[in-house]
């Protein structure tokens, strides 16, 4: 599974650490899920999308 | 919080306590001994470690752990008992190839475990977590 994730942040002007601190997890895992080393847990995904106002299909590709 | 402060007195008595026993032990050492403090240098080592990253992680406005440490703490657990399993078949035909003493294989059934499970965590925490 990919994701846009680094895509997003950049056009939301977001550091790794603002990100994570926005859906409350530790930067270490927003750096994971960059190089998709790990795959979120639908809640996280949710919050991810949420974050950036749009929706999961099109933040992560299956 | 609570738990990282917990886990720095836990490691502050395990050595204050090993100190001791370094220190007014009058004996000389034996191998047995410095297998001991290998163990407990290792567990304690790796604790210390853990809280430390977890006290940076609430330093700097983060969860202490998240959906990943769990994770990552649960696949290293799993593992490493896999791994473990041979570790002592392994310890075993040792035990019957030489003539130590029983808590001298013990003690190094228990630093292997140690060591296994750190190495394991090193390995799952640099490659991450894929669930496919």
């Amino acid at each position: 599974m990919n994701n846009r994730i680094k895509e997003y942040r950049a056009r939301h002007d977001l550091t790794q650490d603002d990100l994570a601190k926005k859906v409350n997890v530790r930067r270490e895992t927003i750096v994971f899920l960059e190089k998709n080393k790990y795959n979120p847990s639908l809640k996280l995904a949710h919050d991810i999308a949420s974050t950036f106002g749009v929706t999961i299909e099109e933040i992560f590709i299956f | 919080m609570k738990k990282i402060v917990i886990i720095f007195i836990v490691a502050a008595l395990v050595l204050v306590t090993t100190g001791l026993w370094f220190f007014t032990s009058r004996s000389g050492f034996k191998l047995v001994d410095l297998v001991m403090y290998g163990v407990i240098i290792v567990v304690v080592g790796f604790a210390l470690f853990v809280g430390y990253k977890r006290l940076t992680s609430v330093r700097k406005g983060e969860p202490a752990e998240d959906e990943l440490s769990k994770k990552v703490l649960k696949r290293t657990a799993a593992f490493s008992y896999y791994i473990s399993l041979y570790l002592w078949l392994a310890v075993m035909y040792v035990a019957d190839k030489t003539d130590y003493e029983t808590h001298v294989y013990i003690s190094a059934g228990i630093l292997g475990m140690a060591v296994i499970y750190a190495i394991c965590w090193l390995v799952i925490n640099f490659r991450g977590v894929r669930n496919e």
